[in-house]
C-alpha cells in the first residue's frame, strides 16, 4: 500500500536531516499511528505521502516513496490528492467556503465531476461523518469537533484510499477530540479506509491502532505492531508504563486489557493524605458569590472559591460550564454581574486589567496571541516596559527558571509548541505576580513538554505562588494538583484532594486509578512506588 | 434536482435586488424615503441572517452613528443655509462661521444614506452563501474568485483572532499610549494571518486545487487584445481618429472577451448546485422592478424624491404611493411564506 525506502529529507536552510534513512511500510486498510516528540518529523513524514514534501516545502529529499504504486515525490500533491486525503491541525485553516455542503463539494467541483456523482458523494460523506443535520450551517457556527469532521468529509469526498491526518485533535477539547477519533475508527472499521494519524493523545488512539511508527529526535524511526514499538519508547501512556514496569506480557495498551493483570496485583494503598485543617492564613484569591454571563445568558451563578499561596488548584468541569468565563472575571476581562473578587486582600472589581495582571498573571488558551517580539528575551522585556518596571536581572533569572537561557535570542515563533508556551508564561510572569491562572495549558503538548510544565508549576508553587489551572487533561491533573475543584452548573459540585475527587470519579479518573480502584494511586509513579513498597 | 439547501432565490435575483436598492439610495435625498428604505433593508438583513451567525454590524446602530457624525461634520464644515443656530468665531480656520440647521440636516441625510447602503450589503451578504457568489463570477476568473471567497470566509475568523490578541496583550499590561503600542496588537494578528494563509495554501494543494496556467498562445492574444483597445483609446483621445480608434477598441474588446471565454472553457469545472428561476424570483424581481419604476418613470410623485435642505429647511414631501412602491424591496421576504417542504421529501422527489 504505502512503502517508504531509505527516505531522507532536510528542510531548506537546515543542515540537519529531519528524516534520516527511514524505511517502513503501511499495509492497506490499517490504522497507523505516528508518535514522537515535538519536532521529530511526524508531520514531515505524513506530508511525504501526498507529495506536499518536497513540492510545497522545498528542501532536499532522497529515497523512494510509493503510495498505491504511485510516486508522490515525482507526481506532486495535485495528482496525489486523488489517492491521499489530508486533514490538518487547525480546522479553520483549511476551509474555502462558508457553508458545510458547499465546502464538501468544493474539491469535487474543482475536479470536474458530473453533478449526479457529486450529489451522491456529498450525501455519502454527510452520512458517514454524521453531518447531515448540519449541512446548511455556516462553518464558523460549528464546534471545533464538528468543523474537523467537515474537514474529514471534504477530504473523503474525493474518495481517497488513504486518509492522512496531522494532529487533527490537538486544538480540540476532549469531547470534540473523542467525536473525531470515533469517526476515524468507524471509517477504518466499516470502510477499510487506510488511516495514517499523527496524534499526541496516544492513550485514546492506541487501542484502535494496528501499527505504530515512532520517530526519534535524530530522524530515525521504528515501526511495527503497537506492543512491539511501545515496549521500546520511553514516552508512553501511563497504562503502558505500568505494564512495562510490572513486566506484563503481552503488553497491555488499554485499561481494559491491563485489568486482568492488575487484578493479580495487591496494591499497597497509598495512605490518604490527612485532611488538611482549614487554613487560617489569608487567601491569595477569594471569589465570593460570583455571577457572570454574556448578553442575556447567565454562565456562572453564585460561584465561590478560595486559592491559597503555595498551592496548585485545578478547576475541572464539562465544556461550557464557565471555567474560562471565571478566569476572565478574575482578571477583569469580563465584568461580573454580582459577587466579589479579591486578590491579595484587595478587591479586583473595577481595577484595570494591567493592574490585576501584575498580581495575578493569566495564560490564555491561545498563548501564541501574546508573542510578537524579535527574541525570547525581548518578549519578557516588553512586559516589563508595559508595566513601567526597570530591568534588573529578572529576565535572565526567569529564563533560567524556564530552562530557556540558551534560547534568549531566538525568534519565539520559530520554537516548538511547548517552548512557545514557556515564552508566553515568561511574558506574563516576569513582573513576579503572586498568583497564576492557566487556561488549558496542556493542549497540543507532548509528554515531555507536559512533564516540563508540571515541574515548573511545582517549582513556583514551592516558592509560594497561588496557582489555579483550568484543564480537561486528567493525567496532567493527577501529576500536578494539590486540590481539585469540579465546576457544575450553578457552582462547585466537588472539591478536595486529587485522590478524593479523581479516584472514584467515572469521568475524571486517570488510567492508573481506573486500573487499581481503591488503591489511591493516580499516576504511573504512584503505581511504581507502590510496587517497590 | 438541486440540493435541498440551495438558496430559495436565484443569485442573479439578489444581484438585481441589490442594484435597485443601491439606485434607490443614491437617487433620493429625501430623509423620509431614506429612513423607509433603511428600515426595509435592515428588516431583510435581519430575517435573512443565517441561524447562529452574529451580526457583523447592526445596520440601524451604524446608521444612528453615521447620522450623528455626518450631521456634526457637515454642520461645522459647511456654513451655508438660512437658519443659523450659532456662530463660531470667523478666525477659526474651516470651522469658523455660521452653524446652520440646513447643513446639519443635509449631513444627517447623507449619514442615513450611508446606513442604508450598509443595510443593503448586509442583507445581500446574509442571503447569499459565498459559494453562490463564486458562481456569479465567469469561469476564466475562477482562481481570482476563490481568493475573494477565502477573504470573505476569513472575516469572522480574523475578527475573533483580533479579539484574542487584544485580550492577551491586555493580560501582559499593554496599554495604548503611542502609535508604537499598536505593534503588539498588529504583529500577532499579521503573523497569525500569514501562518493561516500558508496552512490554507497547503490544504488547498492537498485537495488538488491549483490554478491552471493558460497556454502561451492565449496569453499573447489577451495581451494583443488589451494593447489594441488601449491604442484605440489613444487614437481617439490624442489624435482625433474617432472611427479607426473605435474599430480598434471594438476589436480589442472582442479579442479579450474571446480569450477569457476560451480560457474559461478550458477549466473542467462543474457545478454542485444549479440555480433555476422560480416564481419567487419573479416576485422578488417584480418588487424590485416596481421600486425601480417608481424611481425612474416620469410621474408627478417622482418630484418628491428630490429634496434639498438648502437654502431654507422645510418639511420633506412624502408620497404614500411612491413609498409603497419602494417597499417592493421587501419582496424577497415573500419566499418565507412558501409552504415548508422538508428536505428529505425533496431529495426523494429529485431521485425519482
Amino acid at each position: 500500500m504505502i512503502s517508504i525506502d531509505r527516505l531522507s529529507y532536510s528542510y531548506p536552510d537546515h543542515e540537519d536531516r529531519c528524516l534520516d534513512e527511514v524505511s517502513l511500510s503501511i499495509p492497506a486498510g490499517s490504522f497507523t499511528l505516528i508518535i514522537g516528540p515535538s519536532g521529530s518529523g511526524k508531520s514531515t513524514l505524513l506530508r511525504c505521502i501526498n507529495g506536499l514534501v518536497p513540492h510545497f516545502s522545498g528542501g532536499e529529499i532522497a529515497g523512494t516513496v510509493r503510495v498505491l504504486g504511485h510516486d508522490p515525490i515525482a507526481l506532486g500533491p495535485r495528482v496525489m490528492s486523488r489517492h491521499v486525503g489530508m486533514v490538518f491541525q487547525s480546522p479553520e485553516a483549511q476551509f474555502v467556503l462558508d457553508r458545510v455542503e458547499d465546502e464538501i463539494a468544493f474539491a469535487l467541483e474543482h475536479a470536474g465531476l458530473p453533478r449526479e456523482e457529486m450529489r451522491l458523494r456529498v450525501e455519502e460523506v454527510l452520512d458517514l461523518l454524521d453531518l447531515a443535520r448540519l449541512r446548511d450551517r455556516e462553518l464558523h457556527t460549528l464546534s471545533g469537533g464538528e468543523r474537523q469532521r467537515v474537514a474529514i468529509a471534504s477530504a473523503l469526498a474525493l474518495r481517497p484510499a488513504v486518509l492522512a491526518l496531522d494532529e487533527p485533535t490537538s486544538q480540540l477539547d476532549p469531547q470534540s477530540a473523542e467525536e473525531v477519533l470515533q469517526a476515524l475508527v468507524r471509517l477504518n472499521g466499516d470502510l477499510g479506509l487506510t488511516i495514517v494519524l499523527v496524534e499526541h493523545r496516544v492513550e485514546r488512539v492506541l487501542p484502535f491502532a494496528d501499527q505504530v511508527i515512532a520517530l526519534d529526535d535524530i530522524g530515525g524511526a521504528i515501526s511495527g505492531p503497537p506492543r512491539a514499538v511501545l515496549s521500546q519508547v520511553t514516552d508512553s501512556p501511563p497504562v503502558v508504563m505500568v505494564g512495562r514496569a510490572y513486566g506484563w506480557e503481552p503488553l497491555p495498551l488499554s485499561v481494559k486489557e491491563a485489568r486482568r493483570f492488575a487484578s493479580a496485583v495487591a496494591p499497597t494503598p497509598r495512605p490518604a493524605p490527612p485532611v488538611a485543617p482549614p487554613r487560617s492564613d489569608p487567601a491569595y484569591l477569594e471569589v465570593v458569590g460570583l455571577e457572570a454571563g454574556y448578553g442575556s445568558a447567565p454562565v456562572l451563578t453564585d460561584i465561590s472559591l478560595t486559592i491559597w499561596p503555595g498551592e496548585i488548584a485545578v478547576l475541572m468541569g464539562r465544556n461550557g460550564v464557565g471555567k474560562s468565563t471565571l478566569l476572565r472575571c478574575i482578571v477583569g476581562l469580563l465584568r461580573p454581574r454580582r459577587g466579589s473578587v479579591r486578590i491579595a486582600g484587595r478587591s479586583a472589581l473595577g481595577r484595570p486589567v494591567a493592574a490585576i495582571s501584575r498580581e495575578m498573571a493569566c495564560l490564555p488558551q491561545e498563548s501564541d496571541s501574546l508573542l510578537f517580539a524579535d527574541s525570547v528575551a525581548d518578549e519578557l522585556r516588553s512586559t516589563l516596559h508595559n508595566h513601567g518596571q526597570a530591568e534588573h536581572g529578572q529576565v535572565a533569572e526567569l529564563l533560567g527558571q524556564l530552562g530557556m537561557s540558551a534560547m534568549a535570542e531566538r525568534y519565539p515563533r520559530d520554537l516548538s509548541v511547548g517552548e512557545r508556551q514557556r515564552v508566553a508564561l515568561g511574558a506574563i510572569t516576569v513582573t513576579r505576580p503572586g498568583g497564576l491562572l492557566l487556561d488549558e495549558p496542556t493542549r497540543g503538548l507532548d509528554y515531555a513538554a507536559k512533564a516540563g510544565l508540571a515541574a515548573l508549576l511545582r517549582q513556583w508553587r514551592n516558592a509560594g505562588a497561588a496557582i489555579l489551572l483550568v484543564t480537561h487533561d486528567v493525567e496532567f491533573v493527577a501529576t500536578v494538583a494539590d486540590r481539585v475543584l469540579v465546576l457544575g452548573r450553578g457552582g462547585l459540585v466537588a472539591q478536595g484532594t486529587p485522590q478524593a475527587v479523581l479516584s472514584s470519579s467515572p469521568l475524571f479518573a486517570p488510567q492508573v486509578a481506573r486500573l487499581f480502584p481503591g488503591s489511591g494511586w493516580l499516576t504511573a509513579e504512584d503505581a511504581l512506588a507502590g510496587r517497590a513498597a | 434536482m438541486n440540493p435541498a439547501s440551495s438558496p430559495a432565490l436565484h443569485p442573479i435575483s439578489w444581484v438585481a435586488w441589490l442594484a435597485v436598492a443601491i439606485s434607490a439610495i443614491t437617487i433620493t435625498r429625501n430623509p423620509l424615503y431614506l429612513l423607509l428604505i433603511l428600515l426595509a433593508l435592515a428588516l431583510v438583513a435581519e430575517i435573512e441572517r443565517p441561524a447562529g451567525r452574529t451580526r457583523p454590524i447592526d445596520p440601524i446602530l451604524f446608521a444612528a452613528f453615521a447620522v450623528t457624525i455626518s450631521g456634526l461634520f457637515n454642520a461645522v464644515s459647511v456654513h451655508y443655509g438660512d437658519t443659523v443656530m450659532l456662530r463660531l468665531p470667523a478666525s477659526w480656520p474651516l470651522l469658523g462661521g455660521p452653524i446652520t440647521l440646513e447643513a446639519l440636516a443635509y449631513g444627517m441625510t447623507n449619514g442615513l444614506a450611508l446606513g442604508a447602503l450598509i443595510a443593503a450589503f448586509a442583507a445581500f451578504g446574509s442571503a447569499l452563501p459565498v459559494g453562490a457568489l463564486l458562481r456569479l463570477v465567469p469561469r476564466a476568473f475562477y482562481p481570482l474568485a476563490v481568493v475573494v471567497a477565502i477573504a470573505v470566509t476569513y472575516v469572522p475568523l480574523t475578527i475573533r483572532q483580533a479579539r484574542q490578541v487584544r485580550e492577551a496583550q491586555q493580560l501582559r499590561g499593554h496599554q495604548m499610549r503611542s502609535w508604537r503600542d499598536g505593534l503588539p496588537l498588529l504583529l500577532p494578528l499579521l503573523i497569525g494571518g500569514l501562518e493561516r494563509a500558508l496552512q490554507l495554501a497547503e490544504a488547498l494543494a492537498a485537495r488538488g486545487f491549483a490554478a491552471a496556467r493558460p497556454p502561451e498562445r492565449l496569453r499573447l492574444l489577451l495581451a494583443g487584445g488589451l494593447a489594441s483597445a488601449f491604442a484605440g483609446v489613444l487614437l481617439r483621445v490624442a489624435w482625433g481618429q474617432d472611427l479607426v480608434g473605435a474599430a480598434l477598441i471594438l476589436l480589442g474588446a472582442a479579442m479579450t472577451l474571446a480569450v477569457l471565454y476560451v480560457a474559461g472553457r478550458r477549466t473542467p469545472r462543474t457545478h454542485y448546485r444549479i440555480y433555476r428561476w422560480g416564481r419567487y424570483d419573479a416576485l422578488a424581481l417584480g418588487g424590485a422592478g416596481l421600486a425601480l419604476a417608481a424611481l425612474l418613470l416620469p410621474w408627478p410623485a417622482r418630484q418628491s424624491l428630490f429634496y434639498v435642505t438648502y437654502p431654507t429647511l422645510r418639511a420633506p414631501p412624502f408620497d404614500p404611493l411612491l413609498a409603497t412602491a419602494l417597499l417592493g424591496l421587501l419582496a424577497p421576504l415573500l419566499v418565507r411564506l412558501r409552504p415548508r417542504v422538508n428536505a428529505k421529501s425533496k431529495i426523494t422527489k429529485g431521485s425519482q
